[in-house]
């Protein structure tokens, strides 16, 4: 090579420029006399104040962390790396991470012996920034550990779901076996006796069969957000007298005491008094089921505090494991899920309640002091805004009519407040539409007569739908105070619903709006009490 | 042929084991575990017939932490570990799930850290008992079956080499990791090593 370039000078400018890393070299006595431009970008420390001075002055807590003594094996000749995991890092620097602020920057290093002529004439120490492969590398094992989470807790539901499957079929199977034993004793028994006796089990497990496919219908329509709540105002002793006399039989014949006490003058609260019953049977039944002979079923119904009822149902029987309490109202789950359990059933009736008492804003928990020792059920529903209880509503027969019912719109979407406008005209309703919460209030306050029904979408700018009825709810003149009201709310969202009914709403109604189930919710609304103002 | 006589056998082990107290001392204050070092045992063995001594104590995928040591007195010398004892060696010592070695890079530093501890304290040792100064290369994390690293080492240099084998015996909270160490020398290195091991040993008794 003609003119070979000055490698020591070119060597020194390539160290000065490594961009990635940090390199700095001393002499024997630990004095700095190279600091490249990583470092001083990174330390803040420019290499004319790094240069000249001893490291451990630079940096007293090195000694003080021991990396004196690498330094000393580098100066006797050995290598020294030091990883992240164990010492995080060499020098203090603070980094600046995307998406992390300001952290200290994680560092892998190495110290080792300069050498020159077999003799170490100082160290030379390299600096590596691996803050963002430690922050990946933790995001990783966090991934790993939620996806495994999430295969754990898919693999149990599966499970559940096979268990589900095998109940039902068992459960299916158990009344059919029935139905088809006895039915084929009818053909060869023709004794009046042994037909009636026929002729009722086969009744009573097809009754069996019927309640389980409707538990199932329930469940579906609820999972896929199209269960229907017929609101009314439902005076809930009622309800709860008549779901125990349904039970009353079956613990007579299992020798169970059941006692009913209800608090008078209780409110009403605002649901749907068919579910509301299915409510109480489930749970009741469920105690029988579960208490011996010679046991007791006690329910209680009263207020717990200014706005609620609480229906307790106390048992004294098989009671529920402390590790199985917080699942009992868990879809498709039962304590005993082994082919040998003594107890029939779905495992559907408690995720019911749960599901329908949730529906109507209310809240259910269980108490056991473990197994053998009796269980408690309680439910809370709020008490109804409106204080009026309606009678038990009839299920509308023929067609709709709304003739002469005066109909309040509330909608700021045009299109939507015109389409409700135009359907409810063709009922025959006399219709009137504002475009705001505000609207409305001024309407009612104005003429408080003219409103039989406000229909009012829940979601708007400014008020919404669930401030417009509270705002309602606390007007001056009765008449508006009380007039029925009906919640426009998103399809399949259980909480608007909820919210809406206890908000003050007496019903609600689902988007896409069907003009029958409108009319309908109007009409039950209206119904017994149509003004004479439609004369 | 060369071997060791029981004597020297014991005099290196005894040799070994200080520099495994220093690694253990070392280990031991940099996690905060309490690490412990089994007495090591050594064989000597003909480079040829290393591969078969090794893999009859290590199967499949090994860590290795490879130093070059070079003065009057050079090689190689290597700490290896099977897979799964690096992954666990990384997870006692760190208190965190160790990941694949291929994907975690934190967990193949710690492992050549480890292995720059252990091998920097014995081949210190040496250094002491020769009373040489020996320099070493940067260690080298390798992930590879048994037959490829001997391959890597054997073309480096030809010539008649022997390896002495060290049993390393890691023990910590409540569990045991096996590793072993192998120091590759020249006839002559090893010569000069066994001599000075015979002029310790005299000087001890």
């Amino acid at each position: 090579m003609e003119n070979p370039p000055p490698l020591d000078a070119a060597l020194i400018q390539w160290l000065q420029d490594v961009g990635d890393r940090g390199l700095f070299i001393t002499d024997t006595s630990l004095v700095v006399f190279r600091w490249n431009q990583w470092l001083a970008a990174q330390t803040g420390r420019a290499e004319t104040d790094a240069i000249g001075r001893q490291l451990f002055d630079l940096y007293p807590t090195l000694p003080e962390r021991g990396f004196d003594h690498y330094y000393r094996e580098a100066l006797a000749g050995g290598v020294r790396i030091l990883s992240e995991r164990f010492h995080h890092h060499l020098l203090p620097i603070n980094r600046n991470l995307h998406g992390a602020g300001v952290t200290e920057m994680a560092q892998t290093a190495r110290i080792e012996p300069l050498w020159s002529r077999g003799v170490v004439v100082g160290t030379i120490t390299l600096i590596e920034d691996v803050t963002e492969r430690v922050v990946t590398e933790r995001e990783l094992r966090n991934q790993i550990a939620a996806s495994e989470q999430a295969r754990e807790l898919a693999e149990q539901a599966s499970r559940l779901k096979d268990d589900f499957l095998a109940t039902l079929s068992h459960e299916i199977r158990t009344p059919l076996n029935a139905v088809m034993g006895w039915a084929r004793i009818l053909r060869t028994e023709d004794s009046p006796r042994a037909r009636s006796r026929a002729l009722d089990i086969i009744e009573r497990n097809a009754l069996s069969q019927l309640r389980l496919v409707e538990d199932l219908l329930d469940m579906s329509r609820i999972l896929s957000g199209k269960l229907q709540l017929v609101a009314g105002q439902v005076d809930l002793g009622e309800v709860v007298r008549t779901a125990v006399e349904v039970v009353v039989p079956t613990a007579l014949a299992k020798r169970v005491t059941m006692t009913t006490t209800c608090e008078a003058d209780l409110p009403p609260v605002s649901g749907d008094a068919d579910r509301l019953q299915q409510v109480v049977w489930n749970l009741a039944s469920n105690a029988v089921k579960f208490t011996g002979a010679g046991g007791s079923v006690t329910i209680d119904l009263a207020r717990a505090g200014d706005d609620h009822l609480r229906l307790t149902i106390r048992d004294t029987g098989e009671g529920i494991a402390l590790d199985f309490l917080p699942h009992v109202f868990d879809r498709f789950r039962q304590q005993d899920a082994s082919p040998s359990r003594r107890h029939g059933g779905l495992g559907l009736g408690l995720a019911l309640v749960r599901q329908i008492v949730e529906l109507h804003g209310g809240r259910v928990g269980a108490e056991s002091a473990g197994p053998g020792r009796g269980a408690t059920f309680w439910i809370t529903l709020p008490v109804s805004v409106d204080q009026k209880i309606d009678p038990p509503l009839a299920v509308e027969s023929g067609p709709v009519t709304l003739e002469g019912i005066s109909v309040l719109i509330v909608d700021d979407d045009d299109d939507a407040r015109e389409m409700m406008l135009a359907l409810l005209g063709h009922y025959g309703a006399h219709v009137r539409g504002v475009a705001s919460a505000e609207a409305a209030l001024a309407e009612l306050a104005k003429n408080p007569d003219d409103t039989d029904v406000l229909v009012s979408d829940v979601g708007m700018a400014d008020m919404d739908g669930y401030a417009l009825i509270r705002r309602i709810r606390s007007m001056p003149d009765e008449t508006a105070r009380m007039v029925p009201a009906i919640a426009v709310t998103a399809y399949a969202n259980t909480d608007d619903r909820v919210r809406a009914l206890v908000a003050g709403y007496q019903t609600h109604v689902s988007k896409p709006v069907d003009a029958g189930v409108l009319a309908t919710s109007i009409a039950n609304l209206v119904k017994g009490k149509i003004s004479p103002r439609s004369a | 042929m060369m071997t060791l006589t029981a004597l020297q056998q014991d005099a290196l082990v005894e040799l070994l084991n200080i520099g495994f107290g220093r690694a253990a001392a070392s280990l031991s204050q940099l996690t905060g575990h309490r690490v412990l070092l089994e007495v090591p045992t050594v064989s000597l063995q003909a480079i040829e017939d290393v591969g078969d001594a090794l893999e009859r104590v290590v199967q499949g995928h090994v860590a290795s932490v490879h130093q070059i040591f070079s003065g009057p007195v050079g090689g190689d010398a290597l700490l290896i570990l099977d897979e799964s004892g690096a992954s666990m060696l990384k997870e006692l010592l760190t208190n965190e799930p160790a990941l694949p070695l291929s994907i975690d890079a934190s967990a193949r530093e710690v492992i050549t850290e480890i292995g720059n501890i252990l091998l920097n304290a014995c081949l210190g040792t040496f250094g002491n008992l020769l009373k040489v100064r020996v320099s070493f290369s940067v260690p080298h994390l390798e992930i590879a079956n048994v037959a490829a690293i001997l391959q890597s080492l054997m073309v480096a240099q030809h010539g008649l080499r022997y390896a002495l084998i060290v049993h390393a015996g890691f023990r910590l909270r409540n569990a045991a990791v096996t590793g072993y160490l192998m120091i590759v020398l020249s006839v002559a290195s090893l010569d000069r090593l066994i001599h000075a091991v015979d002029e310790w040993e005299d000087a001890q008794s």
